[in-house]
């Protein structure tokens, strides 16, 4: 039953996956062994589409194009941004200053792959995984499921991812300020803050009278 | 194709995002590197939801990309930071966090 199953997978789709596959294995492998920064972004870019077209085969409509528009559109773009600002090319990409330690972080990554594999190897028996995918329900992938899905049983989730990307983008912005720009920015809150504790004071005392005005100066440190 | 292809390939890109976070010095590339091995768990994300039948996998899959949105605007903006107080983005002679 199974092998029968197994002889009904087209060879286009075969071709297809083959294509991609290696497209994406390429272009990581391109990604990593690249001197030039830019290089490497770019073929990163590329590993991106083809990862896209891979999700589109697994009818992952809506992740297909958020792969698009999101990895390959907005993020890489913050990449080439920082390589831009950056553009420093490397004397030695692979070192083998400070060995020792080079030795245990390669040893546990070795380790890592290893228990990964294991994993994977595994799952070579199960039959489940081996047979054809088969035909995917109609609407199986699209923006209005998992956008159902996400919003019914991930709502909280979601509403955390938004506050997240908030806190990455103020994060980002305070970590890359210059200390110039850091002096500035404080003395700019600090006149702003004595500013408004003179014209607060000022208008109390106008209004009151002189003897709030010590009272005044001891909450405007805080 | 069957489901086990899509893993095997997730493994594929997760060994080459490992190798380059490992041996890679710039930091901009080890960034990249990161971003190929969360990749990797969104295909693992969306095989296995394929292969379910469930949509859930790829709500995951979403977070996925949000998180490495904020991890990409995070990370390169310590490495801008970096960059303005070491003049270097090479990992080897900003290992201690002394000045």
């Amino acid at each position: 039953m199974n092998v029968v199953q197994a002889q009904a997978i087209g060879l286009p789709e075969k071709i297809i996956f083959a294509i991609l596959a290696g497209a994406t294995v390429a272009g990581a492998l391109y990604t990593i062994t690249r001197r030039n920064p830019v290089t490497a972004v770019v073929s990163l870019v590329g590993t991106f589409l083809a990862l896209a077209g891979i999700y589109a085969t697994l009818s992952a409509h809506f992740l297909t194009i958020l792969q698009v528009m999101v990895y390959a559109g907005a993020i890489m773009v913050l990449f080439i941004f920082v390589v831009m600002i950056l553009n420093r090319e490397e004397i030695s990409p692979v070192s083998f200053h400070g060995f020792p330690r080079r030795v245990v972080g390669v040893g546990a990554g070795i380790y890592l792959l290893v228990v990964v594999w294991d994993t994977v190897w595994r799952l070579r028996g199960v039959q489940v995984l081996r047979g054809p995918l088969g035909e995917p329900p109609a609407d199986f992938g699209t923006v209005a499921t998992v956008g159902m899905s996400l919003f019914k049983e991930f709502v909280f989730p979601f509403e955390a991812i938004s506050l997240l990307l908030l806190v990455a983008v103020v994060g980002g912005l305070i970590v890359s300020r210059s200390h110039k720009q850091e002096e500035q920015a404080e003395a700019t809150a600090r006149r702003g803050k004595e500013i408004r504790s003179q014209v607060r004071v000022e208008t109390r005392v106008g209004a009151i009278g002189t003897d709030t005005h010590a009272d005044e100066s001891h909450t405007a440190h805080h | 194709m069957p489901t086990f292809y899509y893993i095997l390939l997730s493994f594929v890109l997760f060994f080459i995002g490992t190798a380059g976070v490992l041996l890679r010095r710039n930091a901009i590339i080890v960034l990249m590197s990161i971003e190929l091995q969360l990749n990797a768990a969104n295909l693992a994300f969306l095989a296995f939801s394929r292969s379910l039948g469930d949509v859930k996998g790829q709500t995951f899959a979403f977070f996925v990309i949000a998180l490495a949105a904020a991890e990409a605007a995070v990370g390169l903006a310590i490495l801008v930071g970096l960059y303005r107080t070491r003049q270097t983005v090479n990992l080897d002679e900003v290992a201690t966090m002394k000045r």
